[in-house]
Protein backbone atom coordinates (compact mmCIF):
# COMPACT_ATOMS: atom_id res chain seq x y z
CA UNK A 1 0.00 0.00 0.00
CA UNK A 2 3.15 2.40 0.65
CA UNK A 3 4.25 2.08 -2.69
CA UNK A 4 0.83 2.43 -4.38
CA UNK A 5 0.13 5.80 -2.36
CA UNK A 6 3.22 7.41 -2.92
CA UNK A 7 3.21 6.58 -6.31
CA UNK A 8 -0.34 7.88 -7.18
CA UNK A 9 0.52 11.00 -4.98
CA UNK A 10 3.47 11.89 -6.55
CA UNK A 11 1.80 10.92 -10.52
CA UNK A 12 -1.46 12.84 -9.78
CA UNK A 13 -2.51 13.68 -13.32
CA UNK A 14 -1.20 10.21 -14.66
CA UNK A 15 -3.55 8.70 -12.08
CA UNK A 16 -6.00 10.84 -12.07
CA UNK A 17 -6.73 9.95 -15.67
CA UNK A 18 -7.02 6.20 -15.24
CA UNK A 19 -9.34 7.21 -11.89
CA UNK A 20 -11.30 9.13 -14.41
CA UNK A 21 -11.39 6.70 -16.91
CA UNK A 22 -13.03 4.10 -14.49
CA UNK A 23 -14.49 6.68 -12.72
CA UNK A 24 -17.11 7.25 -15.84
CA UNK A 25 -17.40 3.48 -16.66
CA UNK A 26 -18.64 2.56 -12.70
CA UNK A 27 -20.81 6.12 -13.53
CA UNK A 28 -22.24 4.10 -16.33
CA UNK A 29 -22.74 0.77 -15.27
CA UNK A 30 -24.56 2.62 -12.14
CA UNK A 31 -26.86 4.58 -14.19
CA UNK A 32 -27.65 1.44 -16.10
CA UNK A 33 -28.33 -0.62 -13.51
CA UNK A 34 -30.49 1.97 -11.97
CA UNK A 35 -32.14 2.08 -15.32
CA UNK A 36 -32.71 -2.04 -16.18
CA UNK A 37 -34.20 -2.04 -11.90
CA UNK A 38 -36.46 0.81 -12.63
CA UNK A 39 -37.67 -0.54 -15.96
CA UNK A 40 -37.84 -4.26 -14.11
CA UNK A 41 -39.80 -2.33 -11.63
CA UNK A 42 -42.13 -0.54 -13.50
CA UNK A 43 -42.89 -3.92 -15.42
CA UNK A 44 -43.58 -5.95 -12.01
CA UNK A 45 -44.32 -3.64 -9.23
CA UNK A 46 -48.55 -4.48 -8.49
CA UNK A 47 -47.38 -7.79 -9.38
CA UNK A 48 -44.54 -7.90 -6.84
CA UNK A 49 -47.44 -6.34 -4.14
CA UNK A 50 -49.51 -8.42 -4.38
CA UNK A 51 -47.05 -11.58 -3.05
CA UNK A 52 -48.24 -13.77 -5.07
CA UNK A 53 -46.39 -17.14 -5.63
CA UNK A 54 -49.12 -18.84 -8.58
CA UNK A 55 -51.51 -17.46 -11.09
CA UNK A 56 -53.90 -19.79 -12.95
CA UNK A 57 -54.38 -18.55 -17.06
CA UNK A 58 -56.24 -19.51 -20.11
CA UNK A 59 -54.21 -22.35 -20.98
CA UNK A 60 -54.51 -20.62 -24.68
CA UNK A 61 -52.60 -17.37 -23.72
CA UNK A 62 -49.33 -18.01 -24.04
CA UNK A 63 -48.49 -16.83 -20.57
CA UNK A 64 -49.88 -13.43 -20.95
CA UNK A 65 -52.36 -11.82 -18.72
CA UNK A 66 -53.78 -9.67 -21.95
CA UNK A 67 -54.71 -12.44 -23.68
CA UNK A 68 -56.04 -14.42 -20.97
CA UNK A 69 -60.40 -14.96 -20.64
CA UNK A 70 -61.67 -17.08 -17.89
CA UNK A 71 -65.30 -18.01 -18.19
CA UNK A 72 -67.55 -18.59 -15.18
CA UNK A 73 -67.64 -22.08 -16.17
CA UNK A 74 -63.92 -22.34 -15.66
CA UNK A 75 -63.58 -20.67 -12.94
CA UNK A 76 -66.23 -22.35 -11.24
CA UNK A 77 -63.79 -25.56 -11.16
CA UNK A 78 -61.53 -23.68 -8.97
CA UNK A 79 -61.52 -23.82 -5.31
CA UNK A 80 -60.65 -20.44 -3.99
CA UNK A 81 -60.01 -19.49 -0.57
CA UNK A 82 -58.66 -16.22 1.73
CA UNK A 83 -54.85 -16.73 -0.31
CA UNK A 84 -56.82 -16.75 -3.58
CA UNK A 85 -57.96 -13.52 -5.88
CA UNK A 86 -59.67 -12.71 -8.99
CA UNK A 87 -57.47 -10.39 -11.42
CA UNK A 88 -59.51 -8.87 -14.59
CA UNK A 89 -57.10 -6.95 -16.68
CA UNK A 90 -57.32 -4.30 -19.19
CA UNK A 91 -55.25 -1.71 -21.09
CA UNK A 92 -56.88 1.33 -20.80
CA UNK A 93 -56.51 5.16 -21.69
CA UNK A 94 -57.21 7.69 -19.05
CA UNK A 95 -58.63 11.46 -20.37
CA UNK A 96 -59.90 14.23 -18.00
CA UNK A 97 -60.06 17.41 -19.83
CA UNK A 98 -56.95 20.09 -19.04
CA UNK A 99 -54.88 17.05 -18.33
CA UNK A 100 -52.39 15.13 -20.67
CA UNK A 101 -53.73 11.20 -21.50
CA UNK A 102 -52.04 9.20 -19.43
CA UNK A 103 -52.05 4.62 -20.70
CA UNK A 104 -52.76 2.20 -17.59
CA UNK A 105 -53.46 -0.73 -17.32
CA UNK A 106 -56.82 -1.27 -15.46
CA UNK A 107 -57.10 -4.30 -12.86
CA UNK A 108 -59.93 -5.47 -11.46
CA UNK A 109 -60.64 -6.78 -8.46
CA UNK A 110 -63.09 -8.16 -5.55
CA UNK A 111 -63.66 -6.43 -2.53
CA UNK A 112 -63.85 -9.34 -0.33
CA UNK A 113 -60.20 -10.78 -1.79
CA UNK A 114 -56.86 -10.49 -0.37
CA UNK A 115 -55.58 -8.12 -3.02
CA UNK A 116 -57.98 -5.61 -2.43
CA UNK A 117 -58.00 -6.06 1.27
CA UNK A 118 -54.12 -5.41 1.31
CA UNK A 119 -54.17 -2.95 -1.12
CA UNK A 120 -52.00 -0.22 0.87
CA UNK A 121 -53.52 3.51 -0.11
CA UNK A 122 -51.24 6.26 0.65
CA UNK A 123 -54.98 8.06 0.67
CA UNK A 124 -58.22 7.83 -0.25
CA UNK A 125 -60.27 4.58 0.34
CA UNK A 126 -60.71 1.17 -1.91
CA UNK A 127 -63.68 1.31 -4.51
CA UNK A 128 -67.01 1.04 -3.75
CA UNK A 129 -68.57 0.96 -6.13
CA UNK A 130 -68.09 0.25 -10.33
CA UNK A 131 -67.42 4.13 -10.78
CA UNK A 132 -64.46 4.43 -8.42
CA UNK A 133 -61.27 4.03 -8.66
CA UNK A 134 -58.10 3.53 -7.11
CA UNK A 135 -54.67 4.93 -9.26
CA UNK A 136 -51.04 4.68 -8.74
CA UNK A 137 -49.35 7.55 -7.24
CA UNK A 138 -47.62 8.65 -10.65
CA UNK A 139 -51.55 9.87 -11.31
CA UNK A 140 -51.06 12.57 -9.03
CA UNK A 141 -47.64 14.05 -10.81
CA UNK A 142 -49.79 13.77 -13.88
CA UNK A 143 -51.91 16.62 -12.09
CA UNK A 144 -54.69 13.74 -10.95
CA UNK A 145 -56.13 14.35 -7.52
CA UNK A 146 -58.72 12.76 -5.49
CA UNK A 147 -62.21 13.27 -6.51
CA UNK A 148 -61.55 14.09 -9.70
CA UNK A 149 -63.56 12.83 -12.53
CA UNK A 150 -61.83 10.78 -15.56
CA UNK A 151 -63.00 8.90 -18.65
CA UNK A 152 -61.41 5.40 -19.62
CA UNK A 153 -61.23 4.54 -23.23
CA UNK A 154 -64.52 5.40 -25.11
CA UNK A 155 -66.54 4.79 -22.25
CA UNK A 156 -69.06 7.10 -21.61
CA UNK A 157 -68.95 6.59 -17.61
CA UNK A 158 -67.24 9.42 -15.35
CA UNK A 159 -65.22 7.29 -13.22
CA UNK A 160 -64.10 9.35 -9.91
CA UNK A 161 -60.76 8.43 -7.89
CA UNK A 162 -61.41 7.95 -4.43
CA UNK A 163 -57.78 6.56 -3.64
CA UNK A 164 -54.07 6.85 -4.43
CA UNK A 165 -51.31 3.60 -4.40
CA UNK A 166 -48.19 3.50 -4.50
CA UNK A 167 -45.71 1.05 -6.69
CA UNK A 168 -48.29 -0.23 -8.96
CA UNK A 169 -47.38 -0.38 -11.92
CA UNK A 170 -47.35 -3.66 -14.71
CA UNK A 171 -45.64 -3.46 -18.37
CA UNK A 172 -44.13 0.19 -17.84
CA UNK A 173 -47.77 1.74 -17.09
CA UNK A 174 -49.22 2.78 -14.05
CA UNK A 175 -52.53 0.79 -12.35
CA UNK A 176 -55.72 1.86 -12.40
CA UNK A 177 -57.64 -0.50 -9.53
CA UNK A 178 -61.62 -0.64 -9.43
CA UNK A 179 -63.85 -3.56 -8.98
CA UNK A 180 -64.21 -6.70 -10.97
CA UNK A 181 -67.94 -5.57 -12.23
CA UNK A 182 -65.80 -2.42 -13.54
CA UNK A 183 -63.38 -4.80 -15.49
CA UNK A 184 -65.80 -6.34 -17.39
CA UNK A 185 -67.69 -2.99 -18.52
CA UNK A 186 -64.48 -1.76 -20.00
CA UNK A 187 -63.90 -4.71 -21.71
CA UNK A 188 -67.72 -5.08 -23.42
CA UNK A 189 -68.06 -8.88 -21.47
CA UNK A 190 -70.97 -10.54 -20.60
CA UNK A 191 -71.25 -12.74 -17.38
CA UNK A 192 -69.83 -15.93 -19.34
CA UNK A 193 -66.74 -14.14 -18.74
CA UNK A 194 -65.77 -14.10 -15.18
CA UNK A 195 -61.73 -12.97 -15.15
CA UNK A 196 -58.07 -12.47 -17.05
CA UNK A 197 -56.36 -14.81 -14.41
CA UNK A 198 -56.83 -15.75 -11.07
CA UNK A 199 -53.72 -15.54 -9.04
CA UNK A 200 -52.77 -17.38 -5.24
CA UNK A 201 -50.28 -17.25 -2.29
CA UNK A 202 -49.73 -20.53 -2.34
CA UNK A 203 -46.76 -21.55 -3.96
CA UNK A 204 -48.76 -25.13 -4.85
CA UNK A 205 -51.64 -23.78 -6.38
CA UNK A 206 -52.86 -25.65 -9.08
CA UNK A 207 -56.02 -26.53 -11.38
CA UNK A 208 -57.78 -29.16 -12.73
CA UNK A 209 -59.72 -27.35 -15.03
CA UNK A 210 -58.91 -28.59 -18.62
CA UNK A 211 -59.23 -24.89 -20.32
CA UNK A 212 -56.63 -23.59 -17.49
CA UNK A 213 -53.50 -23.57 -16.33
CA UNK A 214 -51.54 -22.63 -13.26
CA UNK A 215 -47.90 -20.99 -13.23
CA UNK A 216 -45.26 -19.83 -11.07
CA UNK A 217 -45.29 -16.06 -10.95
CA UNK A 218 -41.41 -16.03 -11.91
CA UNK A 219 -42.36 -17.92 -15.09
CA UNK A 220 -44.95 -15.38 -16.02
CA UNK A 221 -43.11 -12.57 -15.02
CA UNK A 222 -40.10 -13.76 -17.21
CA UNK A 223 -42.81 -13.92 -19.86
CA UNK A 224 -44.29 -9.97 -20.39
CA UNK A 225 -43.53 -8.59 -23.17
CA UNK A 226 -40.39 -7.25 -23.61
CA UNK A 227 -39.25 -8.38 -20.03
CA UNK A 228 -36.72 -10.87 -20.38
CA UNK A 229 -35.08 -9.39 -24.08
CA UNK A 230 -35.00 -6.11 -21.98
CA UNK A 231 -32.95 -7.58 -18.97
CA UNK A 232 -30.80 -9.83 -20.96
CA UNK A 233 -29.91 -6.28 -22.71
CA UNK A 234 -29.10 -4.01 -19.73
CA UNK A 235 -27.35 -7.79 -18.36
CA UNK A 236 -25.34 -7.46 -21.61
CA UNK A 237 -24.43 -4.34 -21.62
CA UNK A 238 -23.22 -3.91 -17.59
CA UNK A 239 -21.58 -6.98 -18.27
CA UNK A 240 -19.85 -5.88 -21.16
CA UNK A 241 -18.90 -2.61 -19.43
CA UNK A 242 -16.98 -4.54 -16.40
CA UNK A 243 -15.13 -6.05 -19.02
CA UNK A 244 -14.26 -2.94 -20.52
CA UNK A 245 -13.31 -1.93 -16.76
CA UNK A 246 -10.90 -4.99 -16.50
CA UNK A 247 -8.85 -4.34 -19.70
CA UNK A 248 -8.41 -0.72 -19.20
CA UNK A 249 -7.01 -1.27 -15.72
CA UNK A 250 -5.11 -4.10 -17.05
CA UNK A 251 -3.50 -2.38 -20.22
CA UNK A 252 -2.86 0.98 -17.98
CA UNK A 253 -1.29 -1.29 -15.14
CA UNK A 254 1.13 -3.14 -17.72
CA UNK A 255 1.99 -0.15 -19.47
CA UNK A 256 3.26 1.62 -15.91
CA UNK A 257 4.40 -1.05 -14.95
CA UNK A 258 7.02 -2.17 -18.02
CA UNK A 259 7.99 1.83 -17.51
CA UNK A 260 9.19 0.55 -13.91
CA UNK A 261 10.89 -2.51 -15.03
CA UNK A 262 14.20 -0.86 -14.55
CA UNK A 263 13.38 0.00 -10.95
CA UNK A 264 11.80 -2.95 -10.14
CA UNK A 265 14.63 -4.90 -11.37
CA UNK A 266 16.77 -3.07 -9.14
CA UNK A 267 14.98 -3.67 -6.20
CA UNK A 268 14.58 -7.44 -6.68
CA UNK A 269 18.69 -7.47 -7.06
CA UNK A 270 18.99 -5.95 -3.72
CA UNK A 271 16.49 -8.42 -2.64
CA UNK A 272 12.92 -6.90 -2.43
CA UNK A 273 10.86 -10.43 -2.81
CA UNK A 274 8.31 -10.47 -6.22
CA UNK A 275 5.89 -10.51 -3.63
CA UNK A 276 6.08 -7.39 -2.18
CA UNK A 277 6.13 -5.16 -5.48
CA UNK A 278 3.19 -7.40 -6.46
CA UNK A 279 1.22 -6.76 -3.08
CA UNK A 280 1.85 -3.05 -4.23
CA UNK A 281 0.55 -3.68 -7.76
CA UNK A 282 -2.58 -5.14 -6.29
CA UNK A 283 -3.21 -2.53 -3.75
CA UNK A 284 -2.57 0.08 -6.81
CA UNK A 285 -5.85 -1.62 -8.48
CA UNK A 286 -7.90 -1.81 -5.50
CA UNK A 287 -7.54 1.95 -4.48
CA UNK A 288 -7.58 2.97 -8.26
CA UNK A 289 -10.95 1.32 -8.67
CA UNK A 290 -12.09 2.28 -4.98
CA UNK A 291 -11.58 5.92 -5.55
CA UNK A 292 -13.14 5.50 -9.12
CA UNK A 293 -16.58 3.90 -7.43
CA UNK A 294 -16.52 6.38 -4.67
CA UNK A 295 -16.80 9.59 -6.88
CA UNK A 296 -19.31 7.65 -9.60
CA UNK A 297 -21.35 6.46 -6.30
CA UNK A 298 -21.44 9.87 -5.40
CA UNK A 299 -22.65 11.10 -9.07
CA UNK A 300 -25.02 8.82 -9.10
CA UNK A 301 -26.60 9.65 -5.38
CA UNK A 302 -26.65 13.49 -7.53
CA UNK A 303 -28.31 12.03 -10.51
CA UNK A 304 -30.78 9.82 -8.46
CA UNK A 305 -31.93 13.90 -6.79
CA UNK A 306 -31.78 15.52 -10.31
CA UNK A 307 -33.36 13.03 -12.68
CA UNK A 308 -37.18 13.63 -13.49
CA UNK A 309 -39.72 11.81 -11.14
CA UNK A 310 -40.50 9.72 -14.47
CA UNK A 311 -37.25 8.25 -15.40
CA UNK A 312 -37.57 4.70 -14.92
CA UNK A 313 -34.49 4.40 -12.46
CA UNK A 314 -33.94 2.37 -9.21
CA UNK A 315 -31.26 2.64 -7.14
CA UNK A 316 -30.98 -0.89 -4.99
CA UNK A 317 -27.94 -0.05 -2.31
CA UNK A 318 -27.65 -4.08 -1.92
CA UNK A 319 -27.58 -4.89 -6.03
CA UNK A 320 -25.17 -1.54 -6.79
CA UNK A 321 -22.79 -2.77 -3.89
CA UNK A 322 -22.59 -6.24 -5.59
CA UNK A 323 -21.56 -4.11 -8.91
CA UNK A 324 -18.93 -2.06 -6.86
CA UNK A 325 -17.85 -5.55 -5.64
CA UNK A 326 -17.80 -7.13 -9.34
CA UNK A 327 -15.60 -3.98 -10.40
CA UNK A 328 -13.30 -4.26 -8.06
CA UNK A 329 -12.60 -7.81 -8.56
CA UNK A 330 -12.29 -7.18 -12.29
CA UNK A 331 -9.77 -4.45 -11.63
CA UNK A 332 -7.89 -7.16 -9.62
CA UNK A 333 -8.15 -9.70 -12.04
CA UNK A 334 -7.06 -6.76 -14.44
CA UNK A 335 -3.60 -6.44 -12.49
CA UNK A 336 -2.75 -10.49 -12.94
CA UNK A 337 -0.83 -9.27 -16.48
CA UNK A 338 0.91 -7.04 -15.07
CA UNK A 339 1.65 -8.87 -12.05
CA UNK A 340 2.97 -11.75 -14.44
CA UNK A 341 5.27 -9.47 -15.74
CA UNK A 342 6.16 -9.00 -12.29
CA UNK A 343 7.15 -12.53 -11.70
CA UNK A 344 9.56 -12.22 -15.09
CA UNK A 345 11.78 -9.31 -14.10
CA UNK A 346 15.28 -10.98 -13.84
CA UNK A 347 17.20 -9.10 -11.82
CA UNK A 348 20.33 -9.10 -13.39
CA UNK A 349 19.15 -6.53 -15.85
CA UNK A 350 19.75 -4.15 -13.30
CA UNK A 351 23.36 -4.66 -13.82
CA UNK A 352 24.84 -2.51 -16.75
CA UNK A 353 27.72 -2.49 -18.27
CA UNK B 1 45.34 -9.01 9.05
CA UNK B 2 43.39 -11.82 8.99
CA UNK B 3 39.66 -11.42 8.81
CA UNK B 4 36.59 -13.53 8.10
CA UNK B 5 35.98 -14.48 4.65
CA UNK B 6 32.78 -12.92 3.69
CA UNK B 7 31.99 -14.20 0.41
CA UNK B 8 33.74 -16.75 -1.61
CA UNK B 9 33.98 -17.59 -5.23
CA UNK B 10 35.56 -20.79 -5.63
CA UNK B 11 36.68 -22.31 -9.40
CA UNK B 12 33.57 -20.41 -10.77
CA UNK B 13 33.25 -20.90 -14.26
CA UNK B 14 30.22 -19.13 -16.48
CA UNK B 15 29.54 -20.12 -20.06
CA UNK B 16 26.96 -18.70 -22.61
CA UNK B 17 25.19 -20.60 -24.94
CA UNK B 18 26.61 -23.55 -27.23
CA UNK B 19 28.01 -24.75 -29.98
CA UNK B 20 29.37 -22.05 -31.89
CA UNK B 21 27.96 -19.54 -30.11
CA UNK B 22 29.52 -21.29 -26.85
CA UNK B 23 31.17 -17.91 -25.02
CA UNK B 24 33.31 -18.73 -21.93
CA UNK B 25 32.70 -15.73 -19.81
CA UNK B 26 34.51 -16.62 -16.61
CA UNK B 27 37.44 -19.19 -16.15
CA UNK B 28 38.38 -20.67 -12.88
CA UNK B 29 37.94 -17.85 -10.88
CA UNK B 30 38.82 -18.14 -6.92
CA UNK B 31 38.12 -14.86 -5.07
CA UNK B 32 37.35 -13.58 -1.58
CA UNK B 33 36.46 -11.07 0.04
CA UNK B 34 37.11 -10.10 3.93
CA UNK B 35 35.20 -8.55 6.37
CA UNK B 36 37.18 -4.97 6.69
CA UNK B 37 38.76 -5.26 3.09
CA UNK B 38 37.94 -2.95 0.08
CA UNK B 39 38.09 -5.12 -3.30
CA UNK B 40 38.87 -3.38 -6.74
CA UNK B 41 37.68 -5.37 -9.49
CA UNK B 42 39.01 -3.57 -12.70
CA UNK B 43 38.71 -4.65 -15.82
CA UNK B 44 37.88 -2.92 -19.46
CA UNK B 45 34.39 -3.35 -21.06
CA UNK B 46 33.05 -6.72 -22.16
CA UNK B 47 35.90 -8.33 -19.75
CA UNK B 48 33.58 -10.17 -17.42
CA UNK B 49 33.07 -7.65 -14.65
CA UNK B 50 29.16 -7.92 -14.94
CA UNK B 51 29.09 -11.62 -14.80
CA UNK B 52 31.19 -11.74 -11.71
CA UNK B 53 29.05 -9.16 -10.38
CA UNK B 54 26.40 -10.95 -10.88
CA UNK B 55 27.14 -14.36 -9.95
CA UNK B 56 28.89 -12.81 -6.54
CA UNK B 57 25.67 -11.36 -5.46
CA UNK B 58 23.84 -14.34 -6.57
CA UNK B 59 21.99 -12.98 -9.40
CA UNK B 60 22.85 -15.66 -11.87
CA UNK B 61 24.60 -19.43 -10.92
CA UNK B 62 27.63 -20.03 -12.21
CA UNK B 63 27.97 -23.47 -15.20
CA UNK B 64 30.06 -24.94 -12.25
CA UNK B 65 32.05 -23.94 -8.93
CA UNK B 66 30.61 -22.65 -6.10
CA UNK B 67 29.54 -19.09 -4.10
CA UNK B 68 29.73 -19.36 -0.74
CA UNK B 69 27.94 -15.87 1.04
CA UNK B 70 28.47 -15.75 5.14
CA UNK B 71 29.00 -19.50 4.96
CA UNK B 72 25.96 -20.51 3.27
CA UNK B 73 26.81 -21.83 0.06
CA UNK B 74 24.12 -20.11 -2.52
CA UNK B 75 23.56 -23.37 -4.71
CA UNK B 76 22.19 -25.21 -1.86
CA UNK B 77 19.41 -22.25 -1.48
CA UNK B 78 16.06 -21.80 -3.36
CA UNK B 79 15.52 -18.45 -5.07
CA UNK B 80 13.37 -17.08 -2.20
CA UNK B 81 16.20 -17.96 0.13
CA UNK B 82 18.34 -16.00 -2.42
CA UNK B 83 16.49 -13.13 -2.19
CA UNK B 84 16.20 -12.95 1.90
CA UNK B 85 20.04 -13.53 1.82
CA UNK B 86 20.60 -10.45 -0.66
CA UNK B 87 18.14 -8.53 1.21
CA UNK B 88 20.14 -9.08 4.76
CA UNK B 89 23.76 -9.44 3.47
CA UNK B 90 24.18 -7.59 0.15
CA UNK B 91 24.26 -3.82 -0.35
CA UNK B 92 23.96 -2.94 -4.27
CA UNK B 93 24.99 0.08 -5.63
CA UNK B 94 24.12 -0.08 -9.01
CA UNK B 95 24.64 2.07 -11.78
CA UNK B 96 21.46 3.79 -12.82
CA UNK B 97 17.65 3.44 -11.67
CA UNK B 98 18.55 2.81 -8.31
CA UNK B 99 16.21 5.35 -6.64
CA UNK B 100 11.82 5.08 -7.57
CA UNK B 101 11.40 8.16 -8.99
CA UNK B 102 8.18 8.60 -7.03
CA UNK B 103 9.65 8.26 -3.50
CA UNK B 104 11.80 11.28 -2.05
CA UNK B 105 14.80 10.40 -0.25
CA UNK B 106 13.64 9.98 2.78
CA UNK B 107 10.55 7.99 2.04
CA UNK B 108 13.64 5.61 -0.05
CA UNK B 109 14.56 4.81 3.39
CA UNK B 110 11.10 4.25 4.68
CA UNK B 111 10.64 1.74 1.98
CA UNK B 112 13.56 -0.43 3.32
CA UNK B 113 12.15 -0.28 6.95
CA UNK B 114 8.83 -2.00 5.27
CA UNK B 115 10.77 -4.52 3.76
CA UNK B 116 13.14 -5.47 6.25
CA UNK B 117 12.06 -3.81 9.79
CA UNK B 118 15.25 -4.90 11.56
CA UNK B 119 18.87 -4.23 12.03
CA UNK B 120 18.72 -1.36 9.74
CA UNK B 121 21.11 1.63 10.42
CA UNK B 122 19.66 3.68 13.74
CA UNK B 123 18.62 7.22 13.26
CA UNK B 124 21.69 8.44 14.02
CA UNK B 125 24.03 6.58 12.40
CA UNK B 126 22.07 7.36 8.95
CA UNK B 127 21.79 10.98 9.64
CA UNK B 128 26.08 11.10 10.09
CA UNK B 129 26.01 8.67 6.73
CA UNK B 130 24.23 11.45 4.87
CA UNK B 131 26.21 14.08 6.28
CA UNK B 132 29.19 11.93 5.08
CA UNK B 133 27.74 12.27 1.83
CA UNK B 134 26.99 15.80 1.86
CA UNK B 135 23.21 15.10 0.93
CA UNK B 136 20.74 15.74 4.54
CA UNK B 137 19.66 18.56 3.19
CA UNK B 138 18.01 16.98 0.05
CA UNK B 139 16.02 14.53 2.40
CA UNK B 140 12.47 15.64 1.07
CA UNK B 141 13.69 16.39 -2.78
CA UNK B 142 12.47 13.80 -5.29
CA UNK B 143 15.20 11.62 -7.58
CA UNK B 144 13.99 13.73 -10.67
CA UNK B 145 15.18 17.04 -8.23
CA UNK B 146 18.92 15.63 -7.72
CA UNK B 147 21.86 15.86 -10.26
CA UNK B 148 23.31 12.47 -11.71
CA UNK B 149 25.95 12.69 -8.64
CA UNK B 150 23.38 13.48 -5.60
CA UNK B 151 21.15 10.96 -6.83
CA UNK B 152 24.21 8.41 -6.82
CA UNK B 153 24.93 9.34 -3.47
CA UNK B 154 21.31 9.11 -2.04
CA UNK B 155 21.74 5.20 -4.21
CA UNK B 156 25.18 4.70 -2.38
CA UNK B 157 23.18 5.54 1.42
CA UNK B 158 20.07 3.46 0.32
CA UNK B 159 22.10 0.53 -0.19
CA UNK B 160 24.50 1.28 3.21
CA UNK B 161 20.75 1.78 5.26
CA UNK B 162 19.98 -2.14 5.66
CA UNK B 163 23.39 -2.50 7.37
CA UNK B 164 24.58 -5.36 5.12
CA UNK B 165 28.11 -7.20 5.92
CA UNK B 166 29.16 -7.16 1.85
CA UNK B 167 28.66 -4.01 -0.23
CA UNK B 168 28.69 -4.92 -4.22
CA UNK B 169 29.37 -1.52 -5.87
CA UNK B 170 29.04 -1.25 -9.83
CA UNK B 171 30.90 1.36 -11.52
CA UNK B 172 29.42 3.80 -8.02
CA UNK B 173 31.36 6.52 -9.03
CA UNK B 174 30.60 6.81 -12.41
CA UNK B 175 28.28 10.00 -12.11
CA UNK B 176 30.72 11.91 -9.69
CA UNK B 177 33.35 14.63 -10.08
CA UNK B 178 36.80 14.16 -8.83
CA UNK B 179 36.31 15.53 -5.52
CA UNK B 180 33.04 13.35 -5.11
CA UNK B 181 34.82 10.57 -6.34
CA UNK B 182 37.57 11.20 -3.25
CA UNK B 183 34.45 11.10 -0.75
CA UNK B 184 32.86 8.38 -1.94
CA UNK B 185 36.06 6.32 -2.03
CA UNK B 186 36.96 7.31 1.26
CA UNK B 187 33.33 6.56 2.52
CA UNK B 188 33.63 2.61 1.31
CA UNK B 189 37.64 2.49 2.92
CA UNK B 190 35.85 3.20 6.01
CA UNK B 191 33.10 1.17 6.00
CA UNK B 192 35.43 -1.38 5.03
CA UNK B 193 37.93 -0.41 7.93
CA UNK B 194 35.74 1.11 10.76
CA UNK B 195 32.79 -0.71 10.31
CA UNK B 196 34.31 -4.61 9.30
CA UNK B 197 31.96 -4.53 5.91
CA UNK B 198 33.45 -6.79 2.80
CA UNK B 199 33.26 -4.21 -0.01
CA UNK B 200 33.77 -4.94 -3.48
CA UNK B 201 33.82 -2.37 -6.45
CA UNK B 202 33.35 -3.58 -10.12
CA UNK B 203 34.89 -0.21 -11.92
CA UNK B 204 37.22 1.27 -14.10
CA UNK B 205 37.47 3.79 -12.49
CA UNK B 206 41.36 4.14 -11.68
CA UNK B 207 41.03 7.29 -8.99
CA UNK B 208 39.88 4.58 -6.69
CA UNK B 209 43.28 1.95 -6.39
CA UNK B 210 44.14 4.25 -3.62
CA UNK B 211 41.62 3.19 -1.31
CA UNK B 212 41.88 -0.23 -2.44
CA UNK B 213 43.19 -3.05 0.37
CA UNK B 214 42.88 -5.72 -2.98
CA UNK B 215 42.98 -4.89 -6.70
CA UNK B 216 41.71 -7.89 -9.34
CA UNK B 217 42.22 -7.01 -12.54
CA UNK B 218 39.70 -8.89 -15.00
CA UNK B 219 40.55 -9.71 -18.76
CA UNK B 220 38.99 -12.06 -21.29
CA UNK B 221 36.96 -14.13 -17.99
CA UNK B 222 40.50 -14.36 -15.96
CA UNK B 223 40.85 -12.73 -12.65
CA UNK B 224 44.27 -11.62 -11.15
CA UNK B 225 44.85 -10.55 -7.92
CA UNK B 226 47.05 -7.82 -6.38
CA UNK B 227 47.33 -7.45 -2.21
CA UNK B 228 47.46 -4.11 -2.23
CA UNK B 229 47.51 -3.42 1.38
CA UNK B 230 47.66 -6.50 4.06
Amino acid sequence: MFLALKEIKHEKLRYGLIIGMIMLISYLVFVLTGLSQGLAQQNTAAIKSWNAKQIVLNKNANVNLTQSLITQKASQQLKLTATEAYVGQASVVAKKSGLAKESAQFIGLESNQFIAQHLQLTSGHWAKNQQQLVVNQSFKTAGYKLGDHLKLNSSKTNYQIVGFTKNATLSIAPVIYGQLATWQQLKNLNNSFKTSAIVSQKANYQTSASDLKAYPIKTFINKLPGYSAQNLTFTFMIAFLMVISLIVIAVFLYILTIQKIQNYAVLRAQGVPAQFLIRATLAQAFLLVLVGIIIAAGLTVLTSLIIPAGTPMTFNLPLLSGIAGGLILMALFGALIPIWTITKIDPITAIGG
Amino acid sequence: MASQNLLEMQQINKVFGSGLSKVHVLHDINFSAAAGHLNLILGPSGSGKSTFLTIAGGLQAPTNGQVIIAGQSLAALSAKQRDNLRLKQIGFVLQSYNLLPYLNVSDQFSLVDRIKPNNNLSAAKLKKLLKELDIAELIAKYPAELSGGQNQRVAIARALYPNPAIILADEPTAALDSQRVEQVGQLFANLAHNEKKAVIIVTHDLRLKKFADQINEISDGHLQQTIVND
